[in-house]
């Protein structure tokens, strides 16, 4: 059980950890500065210190910066069953926070599985949200990617026992993973690496890296299937001012496919502004997406 | 592959260690599938666990789960055997598991692959992959 910011992370993260209960969990957060609030929201196999770059510029713009660990990852609580992890789930703990938190007039930021837990949330709690960031992630039911699509690598990793083993005791994601997923990885290495790995310990604590994989809707009528279609609907008819931020370098959810699907989507959301980034952009690109975040939210009166 | 299903040893003696537990064997249900086939569990049923040989010789229990509302088996969970009071020999362990994946995967079959597998242990520098 991690509670405390794990040594690596201390000379970066100096942010009190604080804790809600959401559907019986552990949920931490960072909940900083005053004025609009701004959440971001991280994926997997990441926590809250993938904002690390993001959020200093935030607060000294005078804005509120809100930052959950998931369930399942970072400093929040880590239920040992595959069984206590849903995509709906995930939702309505986002759900549960923003309403403790009684944030107003607040922007999402989403990345990866940020992506559809918080625009699950936002679509809920629709009175709540005042802006969307949308990078390198994706909203509807048809699998992401090519990548996503193929044995080798990725149906591989997550397969029966494949995903226990890979991710799980030799911690793939967290490690090695990152690191594939990131432009400059010496310095991801020298700086960042062990701050993810630190953060899931001990292969149990990995639960969540191989079970998120699972729940991507890659097969014809899987799970989660009719949320997604939930979601692209929702975005479809949303009107919140919209920011496409992605990582040039993205060969993932590669920017000529995703960034374009969702510019299709939400015609009027602006960008994509591309910066240096592979999937994981906030560790090249920190600052310089916190300055196109509060440019966005200055033009927009957000 | 060096992995054959033998029957479970006496467990006197040995003790029983749990080196990894899959809660969703049917993710994909060629696997599901390929265990139902192999440890003929359609007849087994709960009544007995499956065992395997690997390349060290050692025997590895595969405890079967079952979920009330899925098919069975739901997981399985395999056990090392060490003996007594002896600690358990990790990589050497960890080599014999890399075995049993290997021969899984090859059971189950097209699309799924060995190399496919052996690409995406080398691909995350798992130490048993070489």
């Amino acid at each position: 059980m991690t509670i405390a910011v794990p040594d690596p992370a201390r000379a970066d993260w100096p942010y009190t950890a604080r804790f809600a209960r959401v559907n019986g969990r552990r949920m931490a957060h960072v909940d900083e500065g005053s004025g609009a609030p701004v959440l971001l929201l991280h994926g997997n196999p990441a926590w809250g210190y993938l904002y690390r770059d993001v959020i200093p510029p935030l607060l000294a713009a005078g804005r509120r910066v809100v930052v959950p660990d998931m369930i399942g990852f970072g400093l929040s609580e880590k239920p040992r069953s595959e069984h206590a992890h849903s995509l709906d789930g995930h939702i309505s703990n986002l759900v549960a926070l923003v309403r403790q938190l009684d944030l107003r007039d607040a922007t999402f930021v989403c990345h990866d599985w940020g992506g559809p837990t918080g625009f699950g949330c936002a679509l809920t709690e629709p009175g709540r949200v005042a802006a969307l960031a949308i990078m390198s992630t994706w909203a509807w039911p048809s699998p992401p990617a090519a990548f996503h699509d193929a044995i080798f690598p990725w149906r591989m990793m997550h397969a029966p026992l494949v995903g226990p083993w890979l991710l799980g005791t030799h911690g793939a994601l967290a490690g090695r993973g990152m690191y594939l997923s990131v432009v400059d990885r010496a310095r991801f290495r020298d700086r960042a690496q062990a701050a993810y790995e630190a953060a899931l310990p001990d292969p149990a604590d990995r639960l969540l890296t191989w079970v998120w994989p699972r729940w991507i809707p890659l097969d014809d009528g899987v799970r989660a299937t009719a949320r997604f279609a939930w979601l692209e609907a929702g975005l479809r008819a949303s009107c919140w001012p919209t920011l496409l931020v992605w990582g040039r370098e993205d060969e993932v959810f590669d920017a000529a496919t995703f960034a374009a699907r969702f510019k299709a989507l939400i015609p009027h959301a602006e960008g994509p502004h591309l910066v240096r980034g592979r999937h994981f952009l906030q560790e090249d690109s920190g600052p310089e997406i916190a300055a196109l975040l509060l440019e966005f939210l200055t033009r927009n009166g957000v | 592959m060096d992995v054959t299903v033998i029957p479970a040893p006496a467990l006197d003696g040995l003790r029983p260690t749990p080196l990894l537990t899959e809660e969703r064997v049917g993710h994909y249900p060629e696997f599901r599938d390929f265990f139902r086939r192999s440890f003929d569990l359609d007849r087994v049923g709960l009544a007995a666990p499956g065992c395997v040989r690997a390349p060290s010789g050692n025997p590895y229990l595969l405890v079967f789960l079952g979920r009330s509302g899925e098919p069975f088996p739901s997981g399985v969970e395999i056990q090392a055997l060490p003996p007594g009071l002896e600690p358990l020999d990790e990589a050497e362990a960890d080599r014999d598991l890399y075995a049993i994946l290997r021969w899984m995967v090859a059971g189950v079959g097209a699309p799924w692959s060995v190399e496919a597998l052996e690409g995406t242990a080398r691909l995350y520098r798992v130490p048993a992959a070489g």
